[in-house]
């Protein structure tokens, strides 16, 4: 099994194609050379051949056609052409001298099998390249040489090509195979993670190198992807189970409440435990509806509808509708305007951040606190800010007050689920906020930064910009 | 009045039904889209009570038909669903108002009766006026008898908001929806500070008061307007 998994590596793939193309270019390469060298080998021969000639066709004119025969017999005796074959025929085509086999009688450049000589493979015969020329008294010149040696070298050449092939072959074969099995190994342990995240070990993480190379960063990403799951899915759990705790103890007073229904002494009091277990359903459907608002708004889906709005614009209008709730209840709401400040967002869930924040800072502390609401804006960012000099949220307690449900103990008197908090979270979040809680020396100062966003030109004004720069154009 | 109820569940049919022949109204009950088109698209109803969800057609699209189609009478979706834009398709589709479930029995009658009894109330309406109380809602003054009466932006909203729902039991939650906007339950009385705020400023100097608070309910302007 382990081999057909290896050819399907995408390593291996990579490296027999890079094979391949070595070995085309390599035997492209050979071929070429075997070409080149046989055809100067050759030339060399016809060189050689061509000058014979030339020097017979001089002895021809000193001394005639028996002065040609002495000479090649002289050399063919010394052998010291060389080994350069000769031959005379005569117009008939009847060799007067010579060793080279019968041909046909025309000048020019021919090949002719001959008997071997000593020097050809076992079987072969010996191939003479023949250069035939017409003497003046009619009778023909043949001189010829071996063209076997410039062969054999030529295909001795080809043959070390095909070795060198054959080693590069078998190198980056063997080569493929071991950087595919480091990469499959490595492949594999990422599987092996995976399964055994699957098989419900969610801790394992995969393992990573010390080279930092792409595989060792794409490990570092997967692992920073499971730890954020994870993450998720414990808030997820955590979240479960609050829910469960936290419903427990109103579901258990309207059951409470409804058994003493069953029982009651008079209309009154039977009126009472009706009322109280109604209150009770309507506490625990609030308690859905903040749960689902705040799903929902985490899912994100309300970011389709964002638009440009004046931040300076919704915190006048909701500190002035909540002014006199603050002062009916004792305390006191101030807040600054300014010059309009825009972000990009959503009304109504800015509205119901803003809504909570202050209500918090009204509901949470006592009488005679003031709550102030402050914006301060430069070109890339909106800050808000809800303070208040109540009593505050320790430290230690304000990553918690995030999160769903939870509440302090000096609140569990107030009504309340402990949702708003984590709604105004939700809400920050959807708008790529950050929340920040802080302390203002006294009470909680809780700052929400904001990126700033365009003003939207209203049409006249863009008339006017364009007329401006028409005009500066012009 | 003649309601048509639109709800595929039982429960919530028989309790929407009784509360509102117990109130003296006609309601009739169509368990599913398709028969609710039919029944609807006849015109004879004062004002049809829509759930979101439903067999064979969904309310948005019913509705959406019925008002192509030419059909003018005032709806008022039910949804589980709450959210920012589901209210905003139900308005789009041709919605008039849009009620969350679950909700309570006083709620769904007072925006039933205030979708029916709407009044035809023209833009180019200026003047409103109630007994001694005159809105003008051009220069946004209010005078009661001969002497004006400063009222905040919002407040101001608020009083008009009663004056066209004179008459008519008007929730906390619709005010909060049609004077505010907020389309969430704010956990302090921002309701009972501005109309005590309101009720303060129209009943001084000793004058008697017209906002009558119906208690667990919402509020009641007593005179009906009569434009000027």
């Amino acid at each position: 099994m382990r081999l057909p998994r290896l050819l399907r590596a995408a390593s291996f793939r990579l490296a027999t194609f890079y094979v391949a193309l070595f070995v085309g270019s390599f035997g492209l390469l050979g071929a070429i050379a075997y070409a080149m060298t046989l055809d100067s080998m050759e030339n060399v021969l016809r060189k050689r051949i061509e000058t014979e000639h030339t020097l017979l066709q001089h002895e021809y004119s000193d001394g005639g056609i028996d002065q040609v025969l002495r000479v090649v017999r002289e050399r063919q005796r010394g052998a010291l052409a060389g080994g350069l074959d000769y031959g005379v025929f005569d117009p008939s085509g009847t060799r007067i001298i010579g060793a080279v086999p019968f041909v046909h009688l025309a000048p020019g450049w021919t090949e002719v099998a001959d008997d071997p000589d000593g020097d050809e493979r076992p079987g072969q015969p010996e191939i003479l390249l023949l250069n035939l020329a017409l003497l003046p008294n009619g009778d023909w010149l043949a001189i010829g040489d071996d063209l076997n040696p410039a062969r054999d070298l030529a295909a001795a050449m080809l043959g070390r090509f095909g070795w060198v092939i054959g080693l590069a072959v078998t190198l980056a074969i063997g080569g493929g195979i071991v950087l595919s099995n480091a990469f499959l190994r490595r492949v594999d342990n990422i599987n092996r993670t995976a399964e055994a995240i699957i098989a419900g070990d969610l801790r394992s993480r995969i393992p990573v190198g010390t080279a930092g190379d792409d595989m060792d960063r794409l490990a570092t990403t997967l692992n920073r992807m499971l730890d954020q799951i994870a993450a998720l899915m414990e808030s997820l759990r955590h979240a479960g189970n609050d829910i469960a705790h936290d419903l427990r103890t109103p579901l258990s007073r309207l059951r409470q409440r409804l058994d003493a229904a069953r029982h009651p002494t008079d209309t009154a009091e039977y009126r009472y435990a009706i009322d109280g277990a109604i209150a009770e359903a309507d506490a625990l459907l609030d308690t859905f509806g903040a749960l689902l608002r705040i799903a929902q708004v985490e899912a994100g889906t309300v970011r389709a509808a964002f638009a440009p709005l004046n931040l300076v614009a919704l915190v006048d209008d909701v500190c002035s509708t909540f002014a006199p709730v603050a002062e009916d209840s004792g305390r006191s709401l101030q807040w600054t305007s300014g010059p309009a400040a825009y972000v990009r967002g959503d009304r109504e869930l800015l509205v119901q951040l803003l809504v909570n924040l202050i209500e918090n800072g009204l509901r949470h502390t006592q009488t005679g606190t003031t709550v102030r609401v402050t914006l301060s804006a430069d070109a890339e960012r909106v800050q808000m800010n809800v303070a208040d000099d109540g009593p505050g949220i320790p430290v230690h307690e304000h990553h918690n007050v995030l999160q769903r449900f939870h509440r302090l103990e000096a609140a569990r008197t107030t009504p309340g689920n402990g949702l708003g908090l984590s709604l105004v979270t939700a809400i920050a979040t959807a708008h790529e906020a950050r929340l920040v809680l802080g302390d203002a020396h006294p009470g909680l100062r809780v700052t929400i930064f904001f990126a700033a966003a365009p003003q939207p030109a209203p049409a006249s004004s863009q008339h006017t910009t364009a007329a401006l720069a028409s005009n500066a154009a012009t | 009045m003649k309601i048509l109820l639109i709800e595929d569940d039982v429960e919530t049919s028989a309790y929407v039904k009784r509360g509102l022949v117990e109130a003296g109204h006609v309601v009739d009950v169509a368990s599913d889209g398709r028969d609710g088109l039919f029944m609807g698209s006849e015109g004879t109803y004062d004002v049809m009570v829509v759930d979101r969800m439903l067999p064979r057609m969904d309310g948005l699209s019913a509705v959406k038909v019925m008002r192509a189609a030419g059909t003018t009478t005032p709806v008022l979706f039910l949804t589980a669903m709450a959210g920012v834009g589901d209210r905003v398709a139900g308005l789009k589709a041709g919605g008039d108002d849009y009620l969350a479930k679950p909700f309570a029995f006083a709620e769904l009658l007072a925006r039933v009766e205030a979708l029916a009894r709407r009044p035809p109330l023209a833009p180019e309406t200026v003047m409103l006026r109630v007994g001694d109380l005159v809105v003008d809602r051009l220069t946004r003054t209010v005078k009661r008898g001969d002497s004006e009466i400063e009222l905040q932006p919002r407040e101001f909203k608020l009083l008009e908001f009663l004056i066209r729902h004179a008459g008519q039991l008007v929730t906390r939650t619709m005010l909060l929806e049609g004077v505010w906007d907020y389309h969430f339950d704010p956990k302090t009385n921002v309701v009972e500070t501005h109309i005590s705020r309101l009720r303060s400023k129209l009943t001084a100097g000793g004058r008697a008061d017209v906002i009558e608070t119906i208690r667990g309910s919402g509020y009641l302007l007593r005179a009906p307007p009569t434009a000027a």
